[in-house]
């Protein structure tokens, strides 16, 4: 595991399209979220009218006038070229997951796999979102899943709302944790 | 002063008056008294028609209370602490209950309270319990009471004092040997939870809905497709629900073809998360009665913290305790936290189903090195500390 040093102040939300990355860096965000959203020109289009092409950028202001950088990556996978190079440095990933698509897990998985490096150096916290209407696989499918999957520690994966800021930073605040749970914020 | 205008102290029911009380110990008092005391005690709003008061010593502005009640020696007084101790001394003659307060025997300290007062009062002229009693205005009416601002209704739990979600108990032995106090433990039969845990379970093996039955509001559960609770109560009143202990006849599990929701008032909530929380509340810093605090479980998984009660530490706990088997004792030793907040996270997940044993010995935290990083000694906290510090406030 790197340094905290060696990271720069940013942390990654990732996910599939239309889980809530964008939403999620705008309800966390101190600055209004500067986003790269296009008109969908693919199967994306059936499921939301714009996605982020590029990036979603959003910053939280720490008092000490630091500043951490909230990115988000484009959901479309024929963008993933870009998630390696957003990931570097970072801190950790938020991986939002849509609980509404027809293949959940297999989503997950997917995300694992593509920042399998990344979080190996650094933790990950999941955010199923949309599970108001979808509400299965249950938090418990998520979690056999992951053991299936080898993952270990287990991470956090919480149900989440992308629009609460106390929902978004639950799972931050977990990230964090994750990465060290001897930190205090006192 | 007014005068009390108390009826004859050995008549009638006793007439409380919470006149220093939190908000959520008046909601668990005022729901014991609706249930099951409603011919021993009433709930009275003004302190000129109380014949006994509450007092919590650990709240802040006690002594404006204490001034207040200078002016009505004929009121009995109840005065209740974390460390009753500390206070007994100071509030002499007058009780001093310990916390969490036993709403058993309540009625009881009210009633020889009550009498005390009386008999003070034929012993004795009146006396200030403690703080000097203001001059009266020779011109101005009798000294009126400032009215006391309305208890907050559904107020944050983030919010909540410390104390009042996990308690004030002492650490116990860093190691096993000798008897613990009885104190340490709770018995959830006694508590909303023993019945939710009852129900998911019979719900289940019987793959019917059940409900609790007596209460004011219905309680539902049901086992499938996913395991949910269903309710008509409203989140700030589960939370007095979930920590009064239930009369045996009280809380009924039965068995129904189907949860009505004629309504639409009915509230869904996961069943672990729903659990969680009913534990949560019922502990305050305890653990189940049978629970050995020195065996090393391990967190499964991390509970539904958006939705799961977040009580203090509990994140860190979590992030602990899903890595490594530990005791209690043990994670509360290796984060350098009081015994009690993970007392809390173990009865929550032992009743969430969230506590995992099967694990080998030497996947222990006592087996293996120390696996997360010590808490922070820098002068200077880190940037991961600076992130959680500004978003302290956020949840």
């Amino acid at each position: 595991m790197r340094s905290e040093r060696a990271r720069h102040n940013k942390i990654i939300f990732s996910g599939t399209v239309g889980a809530g990355k964008s939403t999620a860096i705008n309800a966390l965000s101190d600055i209004p979220t500067v986003s790269t959203e296009a008109v969908a020109s693919d199967d994306t289009a059936r499921l939301k009218r714009t996605t982020t092409v590029a990036m979603d950028y959003g910053v939280l202001n720490l008092p000490s006038g630091e500043k951490v950088m909230l990115y988000g990556t484009p959901g479309q996978e024929r963008f993933s070229f870009m998630w390696d190079i957003l990931s570097e440095g970072g801190i950790g990933l938020i991986l939002l997951i849509n609980n509404a698509n027809t293949a959940p897990l297999k989503d997950l998985e997917g995300y694992l796999a593509a920042f399998k490096q990344f979080i190996s150096g650094t933790a990950v916290a999941i955010g199923v979102t949309h599970m108001d209407r979808a509400p299965e696989p249950a938090l418990d499918a998520y979690r056999s899943h992951l053991i299936a999957l080898g993952i270990t520690p287990l991470p956090a994966v919480f149900r989440a709302d992308a629009r609460k800021r106390e929902d978004v930073a639950m799972l931050v605040k977990a990230l964090l944790y994750t990465l060290n749970p001897g930190l205090s914020d006192a | 002063m007014t005068p009390s205008k108390a009826a004859p102290p050995t008549s009638g029911t006793c007439a409380l008056h919470l006149l220093h009380v939190g908000s959520m110990d008046a909601r668990l008092i005022g729901l014991s008294i609706e249930r099951h005391w409603t011919r021993a005690v009433h709930l009275v709003d003004t302190l000129e028609e109380a014949h006994v008061v509450l007092v919590d010593c650990d709240r802040p502005g006690i002594e404006t209370a204490l001034e207040r009640l200078a002016g009505n020696p004929r009121i009995g007084i109840v005065y209740y602490a974390f460390h009753p101790r500390d206070h007994a001394s100071r509030f002499h003659p007058r009780p001093v209950l310990g916390k969490p307060l036993n709403l058993e025997s309540l009625p009881l300290t009210l009633a020889q309270a009550r009498a005390d007062a009386s008999r003070l009062i034929a012993a004795a002229p009146p006396r200030a319990p403690t703080a000097r009693q203001p001059p009266p205005h020779p011109h101005t009416a009798p000294h009126q009471p400032p009215p006391m601002p309305p208890a907050p209704q559904g107020h944050s739990l983030m919010g909540e004092d410390e104390r009042d979600f996990c308690g004030a108990m002492d650490d116990i032995p860093a190691a096993q040997g000798g008897a613990l106090p009885d104190k340490l433990f709770f018995d959830p039969d006694d508590y909303l939870v023993g019945r939710l845990h009852k129900a998911l379970a019979q719900a289940g093996a019987s793959g019917r809905p059940h409900v609790i039955a007596g209460l004011q509001r219905l309680i539902g559960i049901q086992s499938r497709p996913q395991p949910v609770c269903v309710t008509a109560f409203r989140e700030n009143q589960l939370r007095p629900l979930a920590m009064t202990q239930l009369p045996e006849a009280t809380g009924r599990i039965v068995s129904t073809p189907i949860i009505d929701d004629a309504t639409n008032s009915l509230v869904h909530f996961a069943a672990e998360d729903f659990l969680w929380n009913a534990a949560a509340w019922a502990a305050r810093g305890r653990l189940p009665s049978g629970t050995n605090p020195y065996l090393p479980v391990r967190l499964r998984a991390w509970p539904n913290f958006t939705s799961a009660c977040v009580s203090p530490h509990a994140l860190r706990i979590a992030a602990l305790w899903t890595r490594v088997p530990a005791s209690p004792v043990d994670i509360a030793t290796r984060l350098g936290i009081p015994h009690r907040y993970v007392f809390s996270v173990y009865s929550a997940a032992h009743f969430a189903n969230l506590l995992d044993t099967s694990f080998q010995p030497e996947q222990t935290a006592a087996a293996s090195p120390p696996a997360p990083p010590m808490p922070e000694r820098q002068a200077r906290p880190s940037i991961l500390s600076r992130i959680l510090r500004k978003l302290r406030d956020a949840v």
